[in-house]
């Protein structure tokens, strides 16, 4: 009877940690300023959209379609957009627009703020990948590598909203409007 | 002769040599800018409106405009060679310029400046520790409480988009509790709570910016009292039905005042009938004394 006690009050209290743990990771990126980034997008969508030449084929397909189980899928994911669109993204568009080119680097610079607030967050455990989740980021970067780099640049641009929206929905990141 | 030529000649090159090199600086000189650049570069930095200042340039008689450049951490780290022009500042007059919207992101920005005077340009000066929005300058709000009868209502200053309000207010007596209320925008009245008459209630107020995660000091507290003017409960049940009384008291008295006046002044009098036999036995006895 006893260990039968003891037992369930391990696994209780492993369970009330892992929600804890996994209620403070969905909370991460609270304080970023989202609606800032969804605004600056949508003023330059169209253009960056129109510039699109490949408008059939989309490079985070398979963001919209993953099944989000775990919350540490949410860390792992968002992880790995953030780095897909730092260290990739950005740096292969080249903006001859000013106007465009300031809302780009503003977007860049809060995705660089976000890697940042999202890597003192896992400081306290590891934001372990399920291969799942790895599959769909190699899958996002294979797409990417399939068509020629400023094409790929300028698609994947255009499709921010769909990441936007896969964060607001995934962090529970409230609106300051 | 041969020689004397080639001496004469080499002779000849060597002053052309040395002439054309003494003036070399000469061409150099108009050509790298004689402006100086500008120095002193800092930026002030309160309630999330960044300005960067320098010293300016002064060239007698001529007005010199500035041109701002920014790049922030991801430029500087990714694409160091690329500096993006100011929203507000390029060719502007003054030796300031608003930099609120470049500065859109929470990382350390490098900011330039340089001076234009005609054709000339200066060198560009940048600025010595790069500039992060979290060190602004948060100070406590602006409040007004006023009282709209027995509601406590407040409004706040408008500090834009960017900032909320967090405000205490608790009655002034010992032991009361604080209340907290979120404002999430300045500028509208906020009803804050509704107040018994004869308390004092007391006010305080500091901003949020979610953006930078920082929050300001209190501002001073403000304190208010709603007279007892009104009448309590009891004393209006009172002073109803001594209202009602005084509706049904004073008319009968009136009538009772009126009647009793009628009977003192103008009575009707009638005399009783035992008057009357006396009056006529009197008068029939006189009759007969005299008569004997």
């Amino acid at each position: 009877m006893k260990l039968q006690c003891v037992s369930l009050w391990l696994l209780g209290t492993i369970l009330m940690l892992c929600s804890v743990d996994n209620h403070g990771l969905r909370r991460c990126l609270i304080s970023t300023d989202m609606d800032h980034i969804e605004d600056s997008f949508q003023e330059i969508k169209r253009a960056i959209q129109a510039k699109d030449t490949f408008p059939n084929v989309t490079i985070l397909s398979t963001l919209e379609t993953l099944q989000i189980i775990k919350p540490l899928d949410v860390c792992c994911v968002t992880k790995n957009l953030l780095a897909f669109y730092v260290d990739r993204v950005f740096k292969d568009h080249q903006e001859p627009n000013p106007k465009i080119l300031r809302k780009i680097s503003s977007i860049a610079n809060s995705f660089l703020y976000m890697q940042k607030t999202l890597r003192q967050c896992q400081e306290q455990r590891q934001c372990h990948c399920r291969q799942e989740v790895t599959n769909v980021t190699r899958v996002i970067h294979d797409n990417y590598d399939q068509l020629e780099v400023r094409s790929a640049a300028v698609k994947s641009l255009g499709e921010l909203d769909i990441f936007l929206a896969w964060i607001a929905k995934n962090h529970e990141v409230t609106s300051s409007a | 002769m041969q020689t004397f030529t080639m001496v004469l000649q080499e002779i000849w090159t060597s002053l052309f040599m040395w002439f054309f090199y003494a003036l070399i600086p000469c061409l150099l000189t108009d050509e790298v800018a004689i402006l100086p650049a500008p120095q002193n570069l800092s930026v002030l930095s309160t309630n999330m409106k960044h300005l960067l200042m320098w010293s300016p340039v002064t060239v007698l008689g001529e007005t010199v405009y500035y041109s701002v450049e920014y790049q922030g951490e991801y430029e500087s780290l990714y694409t160091s060679h690329i500096w993006i022009p100011s929203s507000w500042c390029s060719l502007t007059e003054g030796p300031e310029c608003d930099v609120t919207d470049d500065i859109t992101a929470t990382v350390p920005y490098n900011l330039r400046v340089r001076a234009t005077l005609g054709s000339q340009t200066s060198a560009w000066s940048i600025l010595k520790h790069p500039f992060n929005r979290n060190s602004t300058i948060l100070t406590p709000p602006g409040m007004e409480i006023t009282k709209d009868g027995f509601h406590l209502v407040i409004e706040l200053e408008d500090l834009g988009p960017q900032f909320e309000f967090l405000v205490a207010y608790w009655r002034r007596e010992p032991g009361a509790e604080e209340h907290v209320k979120m404002v999430r925008s300045g500028g509208i009245p906020v009803h804050l709570e509704t107040m018994e008459p004869g308390a004092a209630y007391c006010v305080k107020a500091q901003t949020f910016v979610k953006a930078i995660g920082r929050y300001s000091a209190f501002s001073q507290t403000e304190c208010v009292e709603v007279q007892g003017e009104a009448i309590p409960l009891v004393l209006a049940l009172f002073a109803f039905v001594g209202f009602m009384l005084i509706l049904v008291v004073v008319p009968l008295f009136v009538w009772k005042m009126g009647r009793l006046l009628q009977y003192s002044c103008c009575p009707v009098v009638v005399l009783p009938d035992t008057l009357f036999y006396q009056g006529a036995r009197r008068v029939f006895l006189s009759t007969s004394r005299s008569g004997e």
